[in-house]
């Protein structure tokens, strides 16, 4: 007896021992590729480090940071007539004109740029940034996560409903929307670029001329208005499929059965849908939202492709900060805020996922 | 209406839904291959043709042109070659080590082994642009060329995720097999590699796919380590930014081709694999 309690117990230290080791080659290279370097991009954003230049490193505390995200906002007054001493009207589009913002912004200690204006109770307000660029990148990227993960979510319901319905060419149908999902996102975002020319060389403006709307240069890409909205459109259009397939793996495990109860109840597909199917669901969509948030809000290959520095994503500034600029302290400091951000997210996901080390 | 007809409305639009889908998926594809075939005065055409025209006549005209341009591409061909290597390279390498992280962690009894899960699921989701600047300082100090560091730092992404969906697999399995084995006397790690291992063949087949297809298209790091290297650029980095052969416009016909003929080894693999790459990709997100 107590021999045999010997030998399981050598046996479970030697269970331990080849756990660890056959761990340890993942927590080397993890430590090496990706703790390490993190410590140090934390340690760098403390500092004005540049490449290739021969200025010493110095550590600068937390300048980097109050550089990227010092804002501010200020009334913007308007413009006084001289002869009535009241706002001067506009005569071409009868709206108020206000004073130029740089002129209201602070410019000591730090020059604050103009990101944005807006009127709320009449007065005209001028949010300003030190570094409008980073601002707006950060703002650009949640508008886009936010509404491309919302379009994906409602797209991919309805795909992964119709790729879970029965029907001849089915098991096709699953390999066909993989293709989006497969394109290397560097040729899909040139071929989406091509679509958007700015003329009727491009498919959008030769069809929406076709049908009478627009007049066959509408800039996609180069107007400010339309660019975020190009932008999600590629996306969705790229990401749907990955967000069927996960809400699809959802459906298959709800069990047929409970659709036929429903149908001998009388509910109709659309009630059965609401009423079974989405809170049947509510597992799936948490999970497959959050990993999709999380990709978005890092989304770097479609905006550097596309935009390049015409607007930035949260990781293309970053990126052009480091390559363009050597600019490793700053760069290093913008990542740290990156990493932040998605890091609640992250932590949203993990405890909506629930990890168990045991079933 | 009887039930009969109601039933044949239902399925005709079911199929009306599933053409726009596929029209909607496929389109973008069959407007780059269109593209591809067109000379440069015909891309310049305007209204753009649905299939190439000749300008002169609006004949449908086909020109090999941008395939035989991007053939005689001394840097899309060295590309090609890049991407083959690295992808194939970082495959193997992730799959080996992450197979032996995944049986630890799937099948496995040691102390802190929730902790090492927890390490593993957040890796999966660590974002590469916030240790860009790190390991480009690395790489740089150290002086490791590109190739290399591709292959090594695009384990950031593989390893993690190729170790979580093992994890998956190797849970399922009986731990009878493993039990069994150990009482004949075999070692630990002799039940893994000849009998846990083969069994688990096809997850690693469904891995080995997904990571192949994820460095193949990466971008952020190509981009950013061959940057002073433009011999050691993959496909998507020479794709993103094409030297032109003929022309100072954005030679659109030759990136057309030379992106379709990147993303074919990629199409061949999902049309065969299917079924495996699904399941996969849905392993790593929902499996918990």
């Amino acid at each position: 007896m107590a021999k045999k309690k010997e030998f399981s117990s050598d046996l479970a230290k030697q269970e331990q021992r080849l756990a660890y080791w056959l761990l340890a080659p993942t927590f080397l290279i993890m430590l090496a590729i990706a703790i390490y370097p993190l410590l140090s991009v934390f340690y760098s954003s403390f500092t004005n480090a540049t490449f290739a230049s021969s200025k010493p490193t110095e550590f600068v505390g937390l300048q980097n940071y109050q550089q990227l995200l010092s804002m501010t906002i200020v009334s913007v007054p308007p413009v006084l007539d001289e002869a009535t001493g009241k706002a001067k009207i506009d005569a071409d589009t009868g709206e108020i004109e206000y004073q130029s913002a740089v002129r209201v912004l602070p410019r000591e200690p730090m020059r604050y740029k103009p990101v944005t204006q807006f009127n709320l109770f009449g007065t005209q307000y001028v949010l300003g940034a030190t570094d409008p660029d980073f601002i707006r990148s950060i703002w650009d990227t949640i508008v886009f996560a936010v509404s491309t993960v919302f379009l994906e979510l409602v797209l991919g319901m309805l795909v992964a409903l119709i790729v879970n319905a029965n029907f001849k060419g089915r098991g096709f149908m699953r390999a066909l929307i993989l293709v989006p999902w497969v394109i290397p996102t560097a040729v899909s975002s040139q071929i989406w670029a091509y679509m958007l020319q700015p003329n009727r060389t491009g498919f959008f403006n030769t069809v929406l001329w076709y049908l009478g709307l627009g007049s066959g240069e509408i800039a996609f890409l180069s107007n400010p208005a339309l660019q975020l909205p190009s932008m999600i459109m590629i996306d969705v259009w790229k990401t749907t499929p990955f967000m069927a397939l996960l809400l699809l793996a959802g459906l298959q495990l709800i069990p047929g059965d409970i659709y036929e109860a429903a149908d001998v109840d009388g509910a109709g597909p659309i009630r059965s849908f609401f009423q079974l199917t989405l809170p049947l669901l509510v597992g799936t969509i948490t999970v497959a939202l959050v990993f999709r948030t999380l990709d978005a809000l890092r989304v770097f290959d479609l905006f550097q492709i596309v935009l390049g520095q015409a607007r930035y994503s949260m990781a293309s500034f970053t990126y052009y900060q480091l390559i363009q600029n050597r600019a490793m302290g700053y760069s290093s400091a913008s990542s740290v805020v990156i990493f932040v951000v998605l890091s609640v997210f992250a932590i949203v996901y993990m405890r909506s996922l629930g990890v168990k080390s045991n079933d | 209406m009887t039930s009969a007809t109601k039933h044949r409305v239902n399925r005709i639009l079911l199929w009306i839904v599933i053409v726009i889908m596929a029209i909607w998926m496929i389109f973008p594809f069959y407007w780059a291959v269109n593209s591809s075939f067109k000379t440069e005065a015909q891309l310049a055409m305007t209204p753009a043709t649905f299939v190439p025209r000749s300008p002169l006549t609006n004949e449908v005209a086909f020109t090999w042109r941008n395939y035989e341009a991007v053939f005689s591409n001394e840097a899309f061909l060295r590309a090609i070659v890049n991407s083959t290597i690295v992808a194939i390279t970082v495959t193997l390498v992730a799959l080996i080590i992450g197979s032996f992280a995944g049986f630890a962690l799937g099948k496995l009894r040691y102390r802190g082994k929730t902790g090492t899960l927890y390490i593993i699921l957040s890796m999966t989701m660590f974002p590469a642009i916030a240790v860009l600047s790190g390991l480009y300082a690395v790489i740089t100090t150290l002086g490791i060329s590109a190739i290399p560091s591709l292959i090594i730092t695009y384990l950031l992404f593989s390893l993690p995720f190729t170790a979580w969906v093992l994890t998956a697999f190797f849970k399922e399995l009986p731990t009878e097999i493993f039990q069994s084995a150990q009482v004949d006397g075999a070692s630990p790690f002799q039940t893994f590699y000849m009998i846990m291992l083969p069994l688990t063949a096809p997850a690693l087949v469904t891995t080995g796919l997904l990571t192949f297809v994820g460095a193949w298209n990466e971008y952020l790091f190509a981009l950013t380590f061959t940057s002073v290297q433009p011999d050691a650029r993959t496909l998507p980095v020479v794709i993103a930014n094409f030297p032109s052969q003929f022309s100072k416009q954005i030679p659109f016909g030759e990136i057309m081709a030379a992106g379709i003929i990147s993303s074919i080894p990629l199409f061949l693999l999902v049309f065969i694999f299917q079924r495996r790459i699904v399941a996969g990709l849905t392993a790593g997100a929902v499996k918990g």
